[in-house]
């Protein structure tokens, strides 16, 4: 254990020490800003039956950065190490692969959180400006962050077995990028399309659709079902990259 | 200390190291020869516990490479070839996180990163980013790395690669009194080096062991021609006469000046000529200026032993 703290250290520091978590930081704050300016004028304009937590979360301007995030945090995480041929340094330590993997992983996701804090500050912010005006829903806020975690681990363990792939970290960018985007439209696609077709079709979709899943946390209700989804696919992605990270151990 | 037993790795079908099998003894400084692709990077890697072998066994300090892998890299200090490190870190945070990985903490941690940075000569740049440092620099930072938790046994692949003379010297006197403690396995294509420090040299050559043995005895014992130089004036078919000496495989001239020729002759290995051309000369009247004997330095049985086995293949 004490291993893993000395690698999570490290990873995290990695992230603050090179731009790249400000930049993710500076992006993400950016586009929530204008989802939540997008959200404050749905509301402008007319009564509502979302919230603003809903508005905010169903904004164009979310669903845009939102892919780019894990490509961004993810691709670094094994592909340098092995461009570099620091892995081989790493694995003659006495180290474990899970104790690599899970410390890469878990500094992504602590980065991913660190993420949001802007835009929880926004309700915030809202709630002291408008001298309580505008109705922050607490049980909407607890349901988008807790979608928004188990969405994150989803994706940052498809960018993480990505980036396991390879030593080219443009190559694992668009591996997790088109990973997570085809999950993502998959879900929203076959939604549409799939209205047409038959309802139960829908709702074996729904259980994938991240569209779904918001609009449902967002209004403050919390499914256990995507939860467990999304955390047991993040297991399995997380399994398939040790193997990957393994691989050299394997006997030929 | 290190015991090697018809060790092979196979890559996609082309065999990298073909079961080779040795023993190195606790204390000794043992020298891995080969040119380039020989598979000395793959046999280190195999012997750190960074990889498996394809079949056949090697253990480190009794425990085997690849069934008990943790316990083989808490005894070995590993140096890879290139000496890879995280350029986005600075020296002295390299080495203390390397040294936490090792199992070192607190007041011995501060101290054997304190004392390895003095030992490599690193430590007047140990708030400088890898990233910034010269090949040198990088070089040592890996080594203090490899030495930072006081390992029995050294891995070093290519330890002076991209050193210039006076920091290749620093580094040999380093190893060279790291003393008893410590058993080293250095690879190098560098023969100075080799003559320089091991106690014995494995010679390794299309992932076979091709010779085994102190440096002393492999340039005596192998069948490397020598070469006598001589220097001479006067009349007659030097070459043929030359030639025609016992053990004088073949006489060249290589120029001259004001009168006097310069001629090289390869002579058979062991084979000591100088009288046999005294008396030529004494005999032909010719006047000599020099008459030197060239042992074979490892060097000449190095090239002799590549380009013979490849000309076979």
């Amino acid at each position: 254990m004490r291993i893993f703290w000395v690698l999570f250290k490290k990873e995290l520091r990695a992230f603050f020490v090179s731009p790249v978590a400000y930049i993710v930081l500076a992006l993400v704050m950016v586009l929530s800003g204008f989802s939540f300016r997008a959200a404050l004028s749905v509301l402008e304009s007319a009564p509502s039956e979302g919230s603003i937590v809903t508005w905010t979360f169903h904004a164009m301007w979310f669903w845009l950065s939102y892919f780019f995030i894990f490509p961004l945090l993810t691709m670094r995480l094994f592909a340098e190490e092995k461009k570099m041929g620091t892995l081989e340094t790493l694995f003659t330590a006495p180290v474990h692969a899970w104790q690599v993997v899970w410390s890469k992983y878990l500094a992504a996701v602590f980065v991913y959180c660190v993420l949001w804090i802007p835009s929880y500050l926004n309700f915030r912010f809202v709630d002291w400006i408008t001298v309580s005006q505008v109705e922050v829903p607490v049980g909407a806020l607890k349901g988008s962050y807790l979608i928004l975690l188990a969405m994150g681990l989803f994706n940052l363990a498809i960018g993480c077995f990505a980036s396991s792939l390879t030593s080219n970290q443009i190559i694992a960018a668009v591996i997790s990028f088109t990973l997570s985007l085809l999950h993502f439209l998959a879900g929203l696609f076959i939604m549409v399309v799939g209205r047409r077709v038959s309802e139960t079709f829908v709702d074996i979709i729904n259980y994938f659709a991240s569209m779904e899943h918001i609009r449902i946390f967002t209004s403050g209700l919390i499914d256990t079902r995507p939860l467990v989804y999304y955390t047991s696919f993040a297991l399995l992605f997380i399994a398939l990259t040790h193997q990957v990270v393994e691989f050299r151990r394997w006997r030929p | 200390m290190i015991e090697v037993q018809d060790l092979t790795k196979q890559y996609a079908g082309r065999t990298a190291v073909d079961h080779i099998s040795f023993k190195v003894e606790p204390g000794e400084i043992v020298g891995f020869l080969g040119p380039n692709g020989a598979g000395k990077s793959t046999t280190m890697r195999m012997l750190s516990g960074y990889m498996p072998p394809s079949s056949g066994r090697a253990s480190v300090n009794g425990h085997d490479v690849f069934q008990a892998s943790m316990e083989v890299r808490r005894s070995v200090g590993y140096m890879p070839e290139m000496a890879p490190l995280y350029t986005d870190m600075r020296v002295k945070e390299y080495l203390r996180f390397r040294a936490e990985l090792k199992g070192l903490s607190g007041k011995t941690l501060r101290q054997r990163v304190g004392d390895v940075m003095d030992q490599c000569a690193i430590t007047d740049v140990r708030r400088r980013l890898i990233g910034n440092l010269s090949k040198g620099y990088r070089q040592r930072v890996a080594l203090a790395d490899a030495l930072v938790h006081q390992p029995p046994l050294l891995i070093l692949d290519e330890p002076t690669n991209g050193l210039d003379p006076v920091q290749i010297r620093h580094v040999r006197e380093l190893l060279k009194n790291l003393g008893p403690k410590h058993t080293i396995l250095l690879s190098t294509h560098i023969l100075q080096e080799v003559e320089a420090i091991c106690d014995r040299v494995i010679m390794i050559h299309q992932g076979k062991i091709r010779a085994m043995d102190t440096p002393d005895n492999l340039t005596r014992k192998l069948r490397a021609a020598s070469i006598v130089q001589l220097e001479l004036q006067g009349k007659g078919d030097f070459v043929t006469l030359l030639e025609a000496l016992p053990g004088v495989r073949k006489a060249t001239e290589e120029g001259g000046q004001d009168g006097w020729i310069l001629f090289s002759l390869r002579v058979e290995a062991r084979h000591d000529a100088r009288e046999a051309i005294m008396d030529l000369c004494l005999r032909e009247k010719w006047k000599i200026r020099e008459l030197h004997w060239q042992l074979p330095s490892l060097e000449d049985v190095f090239v002799e032993l590549a380009t013979t086995e490849s000309a076979k293949a």
